[in-house]
């Protein structure tokens, strides 16, 4: 009773529309014409694998799924570090800290464009004032730059999340035995290793799981900033998949390159419940 | 020594107030870019404080052009995914919090298997599926999809909340000769509300944000929302940049200020609901 309507919803709505994309990656299907579709076997897979195009997006969404969850892992562990003292105004400074996150997509997209923009950008101006050189197309043309700005753009995006999750974590930091360390002369660096990062590792765990999870599915931003360019040096996956089956409309491949996004993904999961719990069994 | 500690405490406020503005900056230069003249924009140096005297350009965004109605039309999408997603999501925590059935592992396993899947993966399936039940450009469909990828979250996190609520204040509810219905809404609901306003915020927004759906299922000018036609204005020439910069900084600041006075509630659920699943 309580359960039959959203199970309902989410068969319809998710299982089936995702039984639907397996099927079509097995066929060759275009979008004006979906009902016509020819069954193709490992075709589509066999076509995105042989492809360079397709590894070279391997290879960005690689690049930018690790640098993702560094960035904002790194970035939001340090500054929810800082925000844990004590000082005055700090719960101004917490609330702050999550404006990023709050902010839509989009509107963080077009801020980020114009601030990149190649004559009167802010960031492009100062990297000019610091004798950085900008090309006449600004960063987001330059193949070798692109990406490091999304980059960014996502860390700045994400960051606050971790911190805040980190921040909540930390609460449950017994004061008593930092102090101990403290008396017993550890420093800094060594009382946050034995005694602060025991508590909070799991939560960075999840945390970086769950960045990678996010970084993966990241569409918007990187869609609105670039389309996947300047030569495709900043086509992920799923930028890949959306070209792929609404500018192209050959939905069979899309289909297949998504399904290879599934797959990393449950790669992904399985890998870190494995070294999550092989780690637990290590002795230290 | 002491000494040392105080320098110590300066050092870290600065680099907090550093961390902070690099947070905060982008929304500021919205603002301020909205509020600059073209001779400011457009000229050797840039203008660091908005110029105020330019306040005309948030009226027009507001009276004229499509703003208003786009702003309308996230309202609209935004908060009956709200709606659609508590009434199904409160009853599907309900049940995986307190009752035992067949197959209650791979549902919950099911629901932590969806949010990793993309929009852009179903973006396909579910416009064919729309197309066949005439619910592309429209406002319906789109709450239709965007409910599906917020349910789960949704359920998980109302489903910690009913977790933390005591059996025996639902055994005594029963006592008294409440069915369960009757002690979901009398007994369940009224302590957990923090948790529902927390869910019902981030269902809330994540529609207000959602973009993949709305570009791909909406295609009237009439009915587009606020996301899709901001994003119309990367690339097009014509609308002045401070216009634009208006309307996203009309669009970002209720999600800001909501997520400011909620954040309490919405990390709690957050976290209960994503990291611990």
């Amino acid at each position: 009773m309580f359960l039959a309507p959203a199970a309902l919803y989410i068969i319809v709505f998710q299982v089936i529309p995702l039984l639907q994309e397996i099927y079509l990656s097995f066929t060759r299907t275009t979008l004006l014409n979906p009902t016509r579709s020819e069954w193709v076997g490992l075709a589509n897979y066999a076509h995105v694998f042989s492809s360079a195009s397709f590894r070279q997006t391997l290879l960005t969404t690689g690049v930018y799924v690790v640098a993702c969850v560094v960035g904002a892992v790194g970035v939001g562990l340090l500054v929810a570090l800082l925000l844990n003292g004590k000082f005055p105004g700090r719960g101004v400074a917490r609330a702050l800290i999550t404006v990023p996150w709050a902010a839509p997509g989009i509107a963080t997209a077009l801020i980020a464009v114009w601030m990149l923009n190649p004559q009167y950008g802010i960031v492009t101006r100062i990297l000019r004032a610091l004798g950085v050189p900008v090309g006449a197309g600004g960063v987001l043309d330059d193949p070798a730059w692109a990406l490091p700005a999304i980059l960014a753009t996502t860390v700045w995006q994400l960051f606050p999340f971790v911190c805040v999750v980190i921040l909540s974590a930390l609460q449950s930091v017994p004061a008593e035995l930092i102090e101990a360390a403290e008396m017993d002369g550890a420093g800094r660096l060594w009382t946050f290793r034995v005694v602060t990062w025991q508590v909070i590792k799991p939560t960075v765990g999840l945390l970086a799981l769950l960045m990678t999870i996010w970084s993966l599915r990241r569409f918007e931003l990187i869609w609105l900033m670039t389309r996947g360019g300047p030569l495709g040096s900043t086509r992920t996956l799923v930028i890949d998949l959306y070209a792929e089956a609404f500018d192209a409309q050959r939905l069979g491949t899309a289909a297949a390159i998504g399904m290879v996004g599934v797959l990393i993904s449950l790669i992904v999961i399985a890998g870190s419940r494995f070294v999550g719990r092989a780690a637990e069994r290590t002795p230290r | 020594m002491i000494r040392r500690f105080r320098l110590g405490v300066t050092a870290r406020m600065l680099i907090v107030l550093v961390a902070l503005g690099l947070a905060v900056f982008p929304i500021y230069w919205m603002f301020t870019t909205a509020l600059t003249s073209d001779a400011d924009l457009f000229g050797s140096q840039p203008r660091l404080v908005p110029d105020f005297s330019q306040f005309g350009v948030f009226i027009e965004a507001v009276t004229e052009g499509r703003t208003l109605r786009w702003l309308l039309n996230s309202t609209v999408v935004a908060t009956g995914t709200t709606l659609l997603a508590l009434l199904l999501g409160i009853p599907l925590g309900y049940a995986l919090s307190r009752f035992s059935f067949w197959g209650k592992a791979g549902l919950a396993l099911l629901l932590l298997f969806t949010q990793m899947l993309p929009e852009a993966l179903l973006v396909v399936p579910l416009f064919s599926l729309f197309r066949r039940f005439d619910l592309l450009d429209s406002l319906p469909g789109l709450v239709l999809a965007n409910t599906a990828f917020v349910l789960p979250i949704v359920a998980l996190i109302l489903k910690g909340a009913i977790d933390g609520v005591p059996r025996e204040l639902e055994e005594a509810g029963r006592v008294d000769g409440a069915r369960p219905l009757g002690v979901l809404l009398r007994i369940n609901l009224p302590l957990i509300a923090p948790t529902i306003a927390a869910a019902a915020v981030i269902a809330f927004f994540h529609a207000w944000n959602e973009y993949v759906f709305a570009v791909t299922f909406i295609f009237s000018r009439e009915i587009q929302p606020a996301s899709v036609g901001l994003a119309g204005f990367v690339g097009e020439q014509g609308t002045a940049l401070q216009t634009i910069m208006a309307v996203a900084f009309l669009f970002t600041l209720p999600a800001v200020v909501f997520y400011l006075f909620a954040q309490k509630y919405v990390v709690g659920g957050m976290t209960a609901g994503a990291v611990k699943g």
